[in-house]
């Protein structure tokens, strides 16, 4: 393994780290949001760094144009439902989702 | 004819999905719903023809594509039906169907958005079961959560929009994780199409990346366990069952977490990770959590759907560890047990949808003897529950007996005796939930009660028929399997 495949892995775990930390710690569902697709990002640069490494760039660059568009559309729909819960909770606190128990 | 019976699968959603924007919004709703009755009906024919055809021409799969040149380029995609496929397309029809029968009663004016959702919900099924790549199959995994999300939603209440947002947050959670591996393995193959894939990690502890093969492993099972629901990884699932509209959680409970969690790892077992004994072993355990957590816990609810949500989580256990048990018995019953769960769980959803519909709540504290003003759908939740009990000659006692066999002879004794043991709570649960809604005296608000007429009822009585004849003719359609050379 070189030394650029480890500072691109390392950068992608980092990022995934620091993705789920958020998820986490946060109570805020658009930080939530937030965490979400900065681990999607690492994601982005994982799949980026495969077609590297194999050598089918154009594959993996495929991937990624089709991965973003549905990863736009999970985000977009995910504010939707937040802005819906905005308008009947009044805030966007996570503590407040406690309606289903079990 | 084969051609055209292929092509529906994909084609016909799509189809579907224009004619429904073309009708106007404001008398739109018994149209879309008509359309979407055409759709799912079409659907289990193409997949009956399509089964047919396979025997008649003694071919184990039919390769097709959509509009596109399929041997044009690298990665051009390119779809596959098999007998387990075409299985799963005849439960999707099913289930839709069912699903827009309870729907036509219960969902009012969002009929139009409902079915909508409901093709576009299809499609991404219908992919799911089809596609021959790893990367196809991730579209269409997301194509079936965004839906589902906005389905869960759809009737803008905060319950809905709780369960929605947990769903969400999961399924992208699972993505992540899915996606996450497919580029570590794609590191190693240079392709995500099954076959080349399976070639490639033929020998893959001798990689240059093996410990990330490694971690690839471990975040595929994880991220598919999530979309399953599988027991650690369940959390969303009873939220999400419980919250949603009565229809949509006939679809969610029958047919959508099975497709995007258990459909997917049964095929990317069976043709991706082929020799891999760890994987099988690490599902096997996961298996039987899920069977024994799913029925302990189903014992202490007080929701008709929640008790049915975690009654699920147990049910796909019993899938998983057939599967896992890595023989062919063991894929028959787990396939069988795939067909048999999307029959008796829609009945039980649509039986609860019934009792919703009529008193207006689920809470089963609140419910007590309605046996006698709702007879219809007690009898065919008794049926439904009795087949999920394993009770003979219902149709869930023979696949589970298949699975457990599968499992003694070629997994673990152990794990077998843990999964005949399991069923025990299986019947306990469901004795609690019969003798709280529809045993015992009538409770005195109810007494105004009526059954739930037309098409609910009609769906309870269609599955529930499914559920006795294919009970009954079990030995005849195993004798079947037996001369076309599959068990």
């Amino acid at each position: 393994m070189n030394i650029v495949s480890a500072i691109i892995l390392t950068a992608a775990l980092l990022m995934i780290i620091a993705g789920m930390f958020c998820l986490v710690r946060t109570y805020n569902l658009i930080r939530i949001i937030i965490a979400i697709e900065l681990a999607m990002k690492a994601i982005t640069l994982l799949l980026v760094f495969s077609g590297w490494v194999n050598g089918n760039l154009a594959l993996a660059q495929t991937f990624v144009i089709t991965m973003i568009v549905l990863e736009v559309i999970v985000a977009v729909v995910a504010a939707g439902i937040i802005v819906s819960l905005y308008r009947k909770n009044g805030n966007v606190d996570i503590r407040e989702l406690t309606n289903l128990k079990g | 004819m084969i051609t055209f019976a292929t092509i529906s699968f994909l084609g016909l959603p799509l189809l579907a999905i224009l004619l429904l924007n073309i009708v106007r919004k404001e008398t739109g709703g018994t149209i879309s719903i008509n359309i979407g009755f055409v759709v799912s009906i079409i659907q289990m024919i193409a997949a009956v023809v399509c089964l047919s055809l396979l025997w008649l021409h003694g071919k184990d799969f039919i390769e097709f594509s959509l509009f596109w040149d399929m041997n044009a380029t690298l990665g051009s995609a390119r779809f596959s039906v098999d007998l387990f496929s075409l299985v799963v397309l005849f439960c999707i029809g099913m289930v839709s169907l069912a699903s827009l029968l309870t729907a036509k009663k219960t969902i009012g004016a969002k009929a139009l958005n409902y079915t909508n959702l409901l093709m576009v919900i299809m499609l991404g099924m219908n992919g799911i079961a089809v596609v021959t790549d790893l990367f196809s199959l991730y579209v269409f995994l997301e194509i079936t959560g965004i839906a589902s999300f906005v389905m869960i939603a759809l009737l803008h209440d905060k319950r809905g929009l709780e369960g929605a947002f947990k769903y969400l947050v999961m399924s992208a959670i699972a993505s992540a994780l899915i996606l996450g591996s497919l580029a570590l393995i794609f590191t190693q193959t240079g392709s995500l199409v099954y076959g080349d894939v399976a070639n490639a990690l033929a020998d893959w502890r001798n990689a240059q990346y093996a410990p990330l093969l490694v971690v690839a492993f471990v975040a595929f099972i994880a991220g598919f366990s999530i979309k399953a629901g599988i027991a650690p990884f369940h959390g969303w699932l009873p939220d999400a069952y419980q919250s949603a509209p009565a229809s949509v959680s006939v679809l969610l409970g029958g047919i959508v977490t099975k497709m995007a969690g258990v459909y997917a790892i049964i095929r990317v077992l069976n043709s991706v990770f082929v020799s891999m004994p760890m994987i099988n072993q690490t599902l096997l355990i996961l298996g039987l959590i899920s069977i024994v957590f799913g029925a302990v816990a189903a014992c202490g609810q007080r929701d008709f759907k929640r008790i049915l949500a975690y009654s699920s989580i147990s049910q796909i256990g019993y899938i998983i560890i057939g599967i896992a048990s890595g023989s062919l018995l063991g894929f028959v019953g787990a396939m069988l047990h795939f067909f048999n769960h999307a029959t008796f769980k829609t009945t039980l959803f649509v039986n609860s949808a019934a009792v919703e519909a009529q008193t207006g709540t689920t809470d089963i504290d609140q419910l007590g003897g309605l046996q006698a003003r709702m007879p219809v759908t007690a009898v065919s939740s008794i049926l439904a529950f009795l087949s999920m009990a394993g009770i003979p000659p219902l149709a869930g006692f023979w696949s589970k007996l298949l699975i457990i066999i599968a499992v003694w002879q070629s997994a673990s004794v152990a794990g077998g005796a843990i999964a005949l043991a399991a069923s025990i709570f299986t019947a306990a649960y469901f004795l609690i939930l019969q003798r709280k809604v529809f045993f015992g005296p009538l409770e005195d608000h109810l007494t105004e009660i009526t059954e739930a007429k037309g098409t609910i009822s009609l769906a309870a009585v269609l599955l529930s028929i499914v559920t006795v004849a294919f009970g009954v003719l079990f030995p005849v359609i195993l004798n079947f399997l037996h001369l076309q050379g599959i068990l």
